[in-house]
Order: structure tokens, then C-alpha cells, then sequence
């Protein structure tokens, strides 16, 4: 069986809300939209949005990091917001494990969003209806675009690849390389949601400073008509292969 | 959203609508300024009060933020009292275009090798604002901005499809 599901590797997201920026553009003028702004010009301006960034530090100076940690739906395997739908307009798709709302059903009730464990959902002010993240499943179901194409949209907009799309159930998939390989986690395991989505965790970065990095080197262009010599007179890190 | 520019756009503004001036947590509180307090930025040539974010990011001793994303009300055609109005504001209160000198005549602040504006290397002291001050930033301007003629008024709900636009009064 299928599941579809998003990779997010937190290590290289660097918050630019690229993702969350082209979704908007894509599920707005797609089967989704449109999803509303108030007052888009106005005081406190708000909308739906499937995808948001949130940005937090971790830790004190100087050992500080600065977290971005873009969030929509997790697709759980177990979905909370399902069950709790009392006309059947949220449901889970069986032959890919999306989870999805019917428009035509949803009443605007809330449950699912109270439901959701991860503040998921979205509810549109404008038509009164619960929405969220589709994987943009009329874009990666579409034939008549290039494979290539058939990805959800911030998957194709994210400049450091940080978002990997695939089906977590295929063990060779390239989602579930990366989970097995490179520690990939779901959000809040207590829940036993059993999300699809999984993310990657940040990595200690190590760089090696060699003695001779930290002696400026004067410009060998200099015009005052002698050239300075390197004040590194022995081997240096130039000289091994590392 | 860089600068002033995109203050124009919706999505974007639904991200930042005003700013803060980033201080090292520590830096804050030696100086008595909460996380999310006003507080005043002052420099030899003027001064800005704006919203303090504490930070463990900036080195202490330094504040930085976003600039321009403070706007005369009005400006952009945004509403008088849209949020970049109220509690964005705008750092140039604190600089100058030219340096002091000693004698006649005027230097440009700015790099000697690239031409590169050096306005924002400026010496500024920190303090908390007081009880009493209004909660918005200053200096801004009294009058709004008047739209232009043949301007029309923004909507005041809005979305967007491919190919229509749906606009609601």
C-alpha cells in the first residue's frame, strides 16, 4: 500500500518560506482554492495558508541555533481529524494515503481541527469550510505534466532540497532511504498518529581550523613595488590532500 | 521581503507586517528591556523607539534588524493603521549620508574602495521605553499618505484563482 508523504531536512532549511509561498500560489488557483486574505492590505493581515515556517533558537550564545521548521499536514497513517468528522468530508485516501477534505461535505464544525495534535488544519474564513495541505494532490496525480512536475510545490520550489517527496512504505524509495540513513523522525510519536511526513535532524557541523587559516596573508597585487612574503614558510594544509 | 519592498504584496505581509530590533537576551535584560517591549535605539543623530526581540543569535553588544519595514501611514497604499505604520519602523533616523569632518566640505559615508553605503556601522545606546509612551514607534509622520488620483481603495478581502480574481469590498 501507498503512503505519500513529505522528508524535510531541518539541517539545510534556511527559513527563506519559499515552500510556503509557491503552495499558497499553486493551491489557490488549483481544485483547493482559493484561499482567502483578510485584510491583505490592512492592520493584522491573515489567510490560509497549507504550509507555514516556524523559526525558533535553541540554546544560548554563543552555541546557538536557529531552527526552521516548516509544518503543514503530516498525512498520519492514524489520522485524529478523520474519525471525529461527523459528515465523512475528511477522510483518508486509500490508494495513497493522503488525507483530504471534501468541500462538498465539510460543514465548517472544527472537530478535525481540534482533533489534529499539530495545529494542521486551516479553516477558511471565505467559504467556511476546513482545509489543509493535498499534497497538491491535483499536481502530483496530473499526467499530462512532465514526471518531473508531479511533485507537490514546495517540493520544486525549495532552493536548498530540503523537502524529498515519495512513498515512505516503498523501503527504496528515496524518502525512506533518507529516514533510514539519515536519522528521520515523525513529530510527536506519543499520539500514535503514526505520521507519513518525517523530518531530518539537524547535524553537528565540524570544521577544522589549521594554525595557519588564522594568519592574514597580505594581497601579493600590492603595488608599493615588493611583493609580501607568505608568512607560512613550511607545509601547509595546501600542501596535503585531507 | 527585503527593505520596503513587497510591503505590497499580501502573502508576504501575512510574514512580516512590522519588525524588531534583535538584541542579545543578556545585553537586553543589563539594560532593562523585556522581549517584545518598546524601547528606544539611539545614535549621535537621532534616535527611533521600536520593538525589542530578545535574541541568542546576535552577538552581544550588537542589534541589528530589518530595515524599511517601518512606513509613513498611508504609504504602499496600505490602511493609515496598518501594522507597518504602528510598530515597523525605519533605522535611517539613526545614520547620516556624510561623516563629520574637521574642516570644509563633505565626506560621503560610504566604502572608499567599492562606493557601498557604510551607514549602518553606527555607534547606539539602548534604553527601555517608559510606562507612559504611546505603544507605537517614533518618529512617524501625523498626516497619512493621501492615495493618489485614480487610485483605488485595497480590498479588504481577497483570493486569488489563476486567471480570475475574486474581489470582495
Amino acid at each position: 500500500m501507498t503512503q505519500l508523504a513529505l522528508v524535510i531536512d531541518l539541517n539545510v532549511c534556511v527559513g527563506c518560506h519559499a515552500c510556503v509561498t509557491s503552495c499558497k500560489q499553486w493551491n489557490t488557483s488549483g481544485a483547493a482554492g482559493p484561499l482567502v486574505d483578510d485584510q491583505p492590505y490592512g492592520a493584522d493581515p491573515t489567510g490560509t495558508f497549507f504550509n507555514r515556517v516556524q523559526t525558533f533558537e535553541v540554546g544560548e550564545f554563543p552555541n546557538t541555533q536557529t531552527v526552521h521548521f516548516p509544518k503543514s499536514c503530516l498525512h498520519c497513517e492514524d489520522p485524529p481529524c478523520v474519525p471525529v468528522c461527523p459528515t465523512g468530508a475528511s477522510y483518508k485516501r486509500k490508494e495513497d494515503g493522503i488525507v483530504l477534505v471534501d468541500y462538498d461535505k465539510c460543514i465548517g464544525c472544527k472537530y478535525c481541527s481540534w482533533a489534529c495534535p499539530y495545529g494542521a488544519r486551516e479553516i477558511d474564513e471565505e467559504r467556511k469550510v476546513m482545509t489543509k495541505c493535498t499534497l497538491c494532490v491535483d499536481r502530483i496525480t496530473d499526467t499530462a505534466l512532465p514526471a518531473a512536475e508531479r511533485k507537490p510545490a514546495c517540493v520544486l520550489a525549495c532552493p536548498t532540497h530540503a523537502r524529498l517527496f515519495g512513498d515512505v512504505h516503498d523501503p527504496e524509495s528515496v524518502v525512506s532511504v533518507a529516514i533510514r540513513e539519515r536519522g528521520g523522525y515523525a513529530l510527536m510519536p506519543e499520539w500514535n498518529t503514526r505520521p507519513a511526513n518525517h523530518y531530518l535532524p539537524r547535524r553537528r557541523t565540524e570544521l577544522t581550523v589549521h594554525a595557519e587559516d588564522l594568519v592574514r596573508v597580505d594581497n601579493p597585487l600590492k603595488i608599493d613595488g615588493s611583493r609580501p612574503e607568505s608568512p607560512q614558510q613550511g607545509l601547509g594544509r595546501e600542501d596535503f590532500a585531507t | 521581503m527585503y527593505h520596503s519592498w513587497d510591503s505590497q504584496n499580501a502573502w508576504l505581509r501575512q510574514i512580516h507586517t512590522y519588525n524588531f530590533l534583535m538584541v542579545n537576551a543578556a545585553t537586553a535584560r543589563a539594560a532593562g528591556i523585556a522581549d517584545g517591549a518598546w524601547m528606544w535605539v539611539e545614535s549621535p543623530w537621532g534616535k527611533v523607539r521600536c520593538l525589542c526581540r530578545h535574541s541568542e543569535a546576535v552577538e552581544p553588544g550588537t542589534v541589528w534588524t530589518w530595515n524599511a519595514i517601518g512606513k509613513a501611514p498611508g504609504a504602499w497604499n496600505l490602511a493609515p493603521d496598518a501594522n507597518e505604520a504602528r510598530q515597523g519602523f525605519l533605522l535611517n533616523h539613526l545614520i547620516r549620508e556624510e561623516l563629520p569632518t574637521s574642516g570644509s566640505g563633505a565626506v560621503s559615508n560610504s566604502d572608499p574602495i567599492t562606493g557601498q553605503a557604510a551607514w549602518y556601522d553606527v555607534r547606539v545606546r539602548i534604553y527601555p521605553a517608559e510606562a507612559g509612551e504611546p505603544a507605537e514607534t517614533w518618529p512617524r509622520p501625523e498626516q497619512a499618505l493621501q492615495p493618489v488620483p485614480g487610485m483605488s481603495g485595497a480590498p479588504k478581502r481577497r483570493g486569488w484563482m489563476a486567471g480570475l480574481m475574486k474581489v470582495v469590498k
